[in-house]
């Protein structure tokens, strides 16, 4: 019986440990009630350091070609969390969900990536500040 | 009698444990597209780990693994003990009201050094082969995060020098007690590092003595008395605890100078250029 009790005390710390690593102030980049949903075509990949990055080509409400830049997590913490260099490739047709940048046009913090071959991928990593987790420096 | 009032205490746990993450998220203002795995992801957390901490043939507590966390994040204060408060100077108030109204400006974000005893959300290890050894000469602690850091340990029972030239990670001194505490003492900062995200400040007068000990083989406890008289009226003695991660997973590459756009999308200038 304790043991469950035990068993029961360690999920409730995983889950609560979420809050602990708070690293880098979300809030002075992105605005976390300004989320988006878009779908385009990935027109570049960037697996680099702090954060992986890719960028999406997609028309705007007024019809016009724009090209988002997607903010992921690190290629480390991605990695841990089963992405690749190779996850994302030029010319995918993909389903992005996340949040806006406060200022500059067109910038997203990816949370999710929908692609077209029905894969769900999540774009931050367990233990930082984003919301819900995804992980910055 | 004794289980139901066990079932409460864990009930009341877990409710904390659940409450406390969404009550930081919604202070600082965040997140409407709900809890991880709402949109079907999954995120894989390393296993809790809570047998004996291993030993080196000598018995000194082994320290190999890799370990995240063991440091301050967001607010160097969250280590104190219960009901304890900062014992903060006026100059040390007044720096933090400073650097609260110019938070971009943690040297952290901009790929600078984190100091002693700051941590980062990427992995950690100690150089196994020399920990603990009585032969050695050195042992280092290799971060993943950062900038890909390393702190190198003096283990042979020198002093510090009289006069040192301030660094971002100090002069380190370390020696075992009862082969279960790793004793660091490290003096010779520079000023320029952040303790925490909050901008708690130290002057090149920071005198840290770090006290680590594996309490379980997957818990790490990291314990710093933390001196420094130009911004603290008093020593003051802050914990932090490290978790193992899981087995097979390694210290990976991290290059944080490499694409760091931090800043952009805020609209924020680096405050290093041209200084």
């Amino acid at each position: 019986m304790r043991t469950r009790f035990g068993i029961l005390v360690a999920i409730f710390s995983l889950i609560g440990s979420g809050a602990v690593f708070a690293h880098h102030s979300f809030s002075t980049e992105y605005d976390g009630s300004k989320t988006f949903n878009i779908k385009g075509t990935v027109s570049k990949v960037e697996w680099t350091n702090p954060h992986a990055r890719f960028y999406v080509d997609t028309t705007d409400e007024s019809g016009k070609m724009v090209t988002w830049n997607m903010e992921l997590a690190s290629p480390s913490a991605l990695a841990r969390n089963g992405w690749t260099s190779r996850t994302l490739k030029v010319g995918d047709a993909v389903t992005v969900t996340g949040y806006a940048a406060k200022v500059a046009a067109y910038r997203g913090d990816a949370r999710s990536v929908i692609t077209a071959d029905g894969r769900s991928l999540f774009g931050g990593a367990s233990d930082d500040g984003r919301p819900e987790g995804g992980q910055r420096q | 009698m004794r289980r139901l009032g066990f079932g409460i205490w864990v009930l009341g746990f877990g409710i904390f444990s659940i409450a406390l993450p969404l009550y930081v998220h919604a202070q600082e203002g965040r997140g409407s597209l709900g809890t991880i795995g709402a949109l079907g992801q999954e995120v894989k957390r390393p296993p809790v780990r809570n047998e004996p901490a291993p030993r080196l043939p000598d018995g000194t507590v082994s320290l190999d693994g890799l370990w995240v966390g063991g440091g301050p994040v967001g607010d160097i204060a969250q280590g104190l003990p219960k009901g304890e408060k900062l014992p903060l100077l006026p100059a040390a108030v007044k720096l933090m009201e400073n650097r609260a109204q110019r938070e971009t400006d943690d040297p952290h974000l901009w790929c600078m050094p984190m100091g002693v005893p700051r941590s980062t959300p990427y992995p950690f290890r100690w150089v196994q082969d020399i920990t603990g050894s009585a032969a050695s000469s050195h042992l280092f602690i290799i971060h993943e995060g950062n900038i890909h850091s390393y702190r190198q340990i003096f283990m042979d029972g020198r002093k510090h020098p009289a006069e040192l030239d301030p660094t971002w990670f100090g002069h380190s001194i370390g020696r075992w007690e009862n082969k279960d505490t790793l004793v660091i003492d490290t003096v010779g900062f520079n000023d320029k590092f952040w303790f925490d995200r909050k901008g708690t400040p130290h002057s090149e007068q920071l005198h840290t003595i770090e006290r680590w000990t594996r309490p379980t083989m997957g818990t790490l406890v990291n314990t710093v008395t933390i001196e420094d008289p130009m911004y603290y009226s008093k020593p003051f003695t802050v914990s932090f605890t490290a978790r193992l991660q899981a087995p097979g997973d390694e210290i990976m590459e991290y290059i944080c100078q490499e694409n760091n756009q931090y800043g952009q999308a805020g609209g924020h200038d680096n405050p290093f250029f041209g200084k």
